[in-house]
């Protein structure tokens, strides 16, 4: 091999910049497992405190109560004061839940979060209020 | 091996011959990347902060509408749910929200009902982690959001006015006893406990009635035919089923990550439209290059072979860097505005640190929305370049 060959030269650059990487990788997967960990440790203390609250929601928005607890506010909640009234809270675009997360049981008098069992989510009804669609 | 050692050397040397362009379009990708990445951080730490958080949930929550919205449930009604077989424990909940004008913004007001002698000891133990203080036991005390006693700026032992319903310009003066903090901030920022006899009377709950119900089962498996037999019961039943919840939030974040992962899209197109354009117009110099290395003997296979570790090297260096990038914005930095697109915002806004989620998907999608179509964009005109004859590559390029 010449001494003037400079293949060995970029070879060993690239993997000093390979190494680098890696290292960088590495430090971001430690950096990911202790606050993990750290955050494992304080789960007895969060559920503690979750059992006062209304939900597991978080408190991302405070302006609209279906924003705010979307996982307890009823699919209607955004439209609810007044026909056809638009969603009034700008966030309402992004925070709330679709549509497609709940369904009716039969007879219409529910609207109960579907069971996700194990099948693909069902079809929320539209036409007939008794159709037994979200059944678990 | 120590043929792939040469091309790799090769291409290596090709690399720093047009080291500008290069290094531009590995910055790019690196940029898109840590946008991509971004977003889908911030997303699945999202939903395993949720996921982790619904073993303390009551299996069942029953809530009553009438006219469509949401109204108070009567006490036989929760007499009734309580009678049914399976059900654990029936407890009647009092929380709702309270205008405060002072902010101005809603908080979440929660009553502790008085029979739960277990509850306040359950939160003092965490403390320091979640709780700070002492839960509230009689009336007159109260418990705070970090975030709402930081914008009131009171502290233990101070004392706050609530504005009763109906009540124009009196108050009702709540001692601070303790305050949510840490871990718990996320779901605390704008909530305020207090006896149950005071979230009442600020409420306008009348005695008796309750906000919802929270129902423990014996077997939390029967949840779905308990909660269908509940919805039958009286008219307006709204039953929310815990184990569903995951899919709820799920939806809920996967939405907004999705669309603000499709505002990203004219990004991601304009980077593989540049990468199309660099890539697949090989210029003069790079044909002339194939044509001399077809000429000394190489195959068209080691022609690919150089242009493959040509793009894999400024793929996984640009993908690499994009990840670290995006890491360190979203854990590091907190993810400046992109927060507020995915996350919605706030009068009270928690201090919110994501825990990192191990998701192996964030990878596979980087890796299938932009490594695999940037390397792949590269073989194909190397390829065309590669089976010219020799000749017509040098004349061509002469």
């Amino acid at each position: 091999m010449s001494p003037f060959d400079p293949a060995p030269q970029r070879l060993r650059r690239l993997s000093q910049a390979a190494g680098a990487l890696v290292l960088a990788l590495g430090l971001v997967g430690a950096h990911a497992a202790a606050a993990r960990r750290r955050w494992a440790q304080e789960a007895a203390a969060r559920e503690a405190a979750l059992r006062f609250l209304p939900s597991a929601d978080l408190a991302l928005s405070s302006t609209s109560r279906w924003l705010r607890h979307p996982a307890l506010a009823e699919p209607g909640a955004p439209f609810a004061d007044a026909p056809a009234l638009l969603d009034p809270d700008p966030a309402g675009a992004l925070l709330a839940p679709p549509r497609s997360a709940f369904a009716e049981v039969p007879g219409g008098t529910v609207e109960l979060v579907l069971r996700a069992s194990d099948g693909p989510p069902a079809r929320v009804p539209t036409s007939s209020p008794s159709s037994s669609s979200g059944k678990p | 091996m120590r043929r792939q050692r040469a091309i790799l050397a090769f291409a290596l040397g090709s690399l720093a011959r047009r080291g500008g362009k290069n290094l531009a379009v590995g910055a790019g990708l690196a940029f898109v990347t840590t946008l991509l990445a971004s977003v889908l951080l911030v997303t699945s730490a999202l939903q395993a902060e949720h996921a982790a958080a619904r073993g303390s949930l009551p299996d069942l929550i029953v809530q009553r509408t009438v006219a469509g919205r949401p109204a108070l449930v009567d006490p036989a009604q929760a007499a009734e749910v309580a009678s049914l077989p399976g059900v654990r424990r029936v407890r009647p909940r009092v929380w709702g929200y309270l205008f405060y004008p002072a902010l101005p913004g809603n908080l979440t007001l929660v009553g502790l009902p008085e029979d739960a002698d277990d509850l306040p000891p359950a939160l003092e133990a965490s403390r320091d982690l979640a709780f700070e203080g002492r839960a509230p036991r009689r009336a007159g005390e109260v418990a705070l959001g970090a975030a709402l006693a930081e914008r009131l700026a009171v502290g233990r032992g101070d004392e706050v006015g609530f504005p009763p319903p109906g009540t124009e310009g009196s108050f009702r003066f709540l001692r601070v006893v303790g305050t949510f903090v840490s871990s718990s901030a996320l779901r605390t920022a704008d909530v305020a406990l207090m006896a149950e006899a005071d979230a009442r009377l600020l409420l306008g709950v009348p005695e008796g009635q309750a906000t919802d119900l929270a129902v423990d089962l014996t077997t939390p498996l029967e949840a779905g035919v308990i909660a269908e037999r509940v919805g039958g019961m009286f008219p307006g039943a709204r039953v929310v089923d815990r184990s569903l919840l995951g899919r709820v939030y799920a939806l809920t974040f996967g939405t907004r990550g999705g669309l603000v992962a499709a505002m990203l899209l004219p990004a991601l197109a304009a980077f593989l439209l540049l990468a199309w354009d660099r890539l697949t117009g090989l210029d003069a110099r790079e044909r002339r290059e194939i044509g001399v290395l077809k000429a000394v003997g190489w195959g068209t296979g080691d022609v690919l072979a150089s242009r493959l570790w040509e793009n894999g090297v400024i793929a996984a260096g640009g993908v690499g860097v994009g990840l670290v990038l995006a890491y360190a914005y979203v854990h590091l930095l907190r993810a400046p505005g992109l927060a507020g697109a995915i996350l919605g915002w706030s009068e009270l806004y928690p201090p919110f640190t994501l825990v990192p989620s191990l998701d192996l998907g964030v990878l596979a999608t980087v890796v299938g929305v932009l490594v695999v179509p940037f390397v792949a964009v590269g073989l194909v005109p190397a390829w065309r370049a590669a089976m010219r004859d020799p000749h017509e590559s040098l004349r061509g390029a002469g």
